[in-house]
């Protein structure tokens, strides 16, 4: 069935021998150079319009991407660092503040103590000037009371006894007369 | 029933003027086209996206996914991005080409439309359309290329009598004999011979890369073929099926292993020589590297 086919092949393969080893394997330069041309031309094809051009943008893209990664690193250490800058800065603020707003209470409980004794000083000041303005103005009104009361007196007097007295013993009998009272 | 086992050299199904057009060239054409309005589509794409600074979608989002995770393995050989951008092209041309080629012998039609032609004043059915990696001629192209590629980018790279040193070296000697040491003077020596043996390894380097592409290949478009002859009826559409998955599996490793190998020789070709001592030990690392993609 199959048997004379091989044997058929085996008879070209001797036919082909006659040309040596590279005769029975078919080798033929001008084959050679055919496949060899055909070859070239796709390699050019590949090379030239498909592995180079994506290679090249697969490169570029490769590229951007490690580029944009570096960048994204180098982006967060300098954030960190701000950070840490803003975070110390914050630190100095807030103790430049507390220590702002220390001075001001003590300073404000400083001035608050003397605006309270002076007030202290000035409204001590007002009772005694008052006390003292009161205390006048009573020994006036009394002053003047007794002089009123003197001559009240003394009118009575001169109309109780219907007698007229010369003025200096009617003042002697006054002031008598109120040393007793 | 008959079955036409594909012989081992390609055949011509025509003349362009008066050069000989071979049934493995015809899909080397049609993989050429394949990309040509692959990167058509994908350079659309691209100015419809990459110049409005947009978020791609569609065929440019996909080729970049997989870019990525291609450029992610090939960082973990070069272990430098710039290498890996500079060897993509190289690396990635041959995987996708390797692949397309391979998968496009599981089409139906593949072997299967034929032309008739006149040989010797019989007719002889040759197929019109065969994998492109079933053709000595296309891989010796692919492994001539990589290996010779390698050898250019390195010298450019580092130099051109760093690079040669690595091969002859005239210099090891040179400081071996200064050092007056015997023992320094022997191992130069003996490094000068093995330098020298690397320039035959070089060759194996392009015969097996070649060959293993090749063979995988071919045997498995003859395992197909001898698969849908040896049973009759609808047998023939069934039994290849599992085998037809396990060629896919196959094209994809081939493509895998050409192209890694491929940037290995490029990476070893673009290292600077260490001192003595380390180069022997990063050698046999990389040796040891390679035997385990080798075996594939």
């Amino acid at each position: 069935m199959i048997l004379p086919e091989i044997l058929n092949s085996v008879v070209y393969a001797q036919e082909a021998a006659s040309g040596g080893v590279a005769g029975t394997l078919g080798l033929n330069l001008t084959y050679f150079i055919g496949q060899l041309i055909t070859f070239a031309i796709v390699l050019l094809i590949l090379w030239k319009f498909v592995f180079g051009p994506v290679a090249k943008k697969l490169q570029e893209r490769t590229d951007k991407v490690e580029k944009a990664m570096s960048d994204a690193d180098r982006i967060t250490k300098e954030k960190a660092e701000f950070e840490k800058w803003r975070q110390e800065q914050m630190n100095v603020a807030r103790k430049e503040a507390s220590e702002i707003v220390n001075k001001s209470q003590t300073d404000a409980t400083k001035a608050r103590e003397e605006i309270l004794i002076k007030a202290k000083e000035d409204q001590q000041k007002l009772v005694d000037q008052a006390k003292e303005q009161i205390y006048q103005e009573k020994e006036q009104a009394l002053t003047s009371a007794k002089s009123e009361l003197a001559n009240l007196v003394t009118t009575a007097a001169e109309k109780i006894l219907r007698q007229k007295l010369d003025d200096k013993k009617d003042a002697e009998l006054v002031k008598e007369t109120l040393k007793n009272i | 029933m008959t079955i036409a086992l594909p012989p081992l050299a390609s055949e011509v199904v025509f003349h362009l003027g008066a050069l000989p057009v071979t049934n493995t060239m015809v899909n080397s054409f049609i993989a050429l086209v394949l990309f040509a309005i692959f990167a058509f589509f994908l350079n659309l794409g691209m100015k419809k996206y990459y110049a409005k600074n947009q978020a791609p979608k569609g065929l440019v989002n996909f080729f970049e996914s997989i870019l990525e995770v291609v450029l992610g393995y090939i960082d973990n050989v070069t272990k430098d991005r710039k290498k890996t951008l500079k060897f993509l092209p190289i690396v990635g041309s041959l995987f996708l080409f390797i692949l397309i080629s391979n998968w496009m012998g599981l089409i139906p039609g593949t072997g299967s439309i034929i032309r008739w032609v006149s040989e010797n004043g019989h007719l002889t059915a040759i197929p019109v359309f065969r994998p492109a990696d079933t053709d000595l001629n296309m891989t010796l192209a692919m492994a001539v290329f990589a290996v010779i590629g390698a050898h250019l980018i390195g010298i450019f790279t580092i130099g051109f009598f760093k690079y040669v040193n690595k091969f002859i070296k005239f210099g090891d000697l040179y400081h071996a004999i200064k050092t007056l040491k015997p023992i320094n003077i022997l191992t130069a020596i003996i490094e000068f011979f093995v330098g020298l043996i690397e320039v035959f390894s070089e060759i194996a380097k392009m015969v097996s890369l070649s060959l293993r592409l090749f063979g995988n290949i071919f045997a498995g478009e003859v395992l197909l073929t001898v698969l849908a002859g040896l049973i009759g009826g609808y047998g023939a559409y069934i039994i290849p099926l599992p085998f037809e998955g396990l060629e896919l599996l196959v094209g994809l490793i081939q493509a895998i292993v050409f192209s890694m190998l491929t940037l290995v020789y490029l990476t070893m070709a673009t290292t600077e020589p260490h001192a003595h001592v380390e180069s022997n030990i990063d050698h046999k690392h990389d040796t040891m590297e390679f035997s385990e993609v080798e075996r594939l």
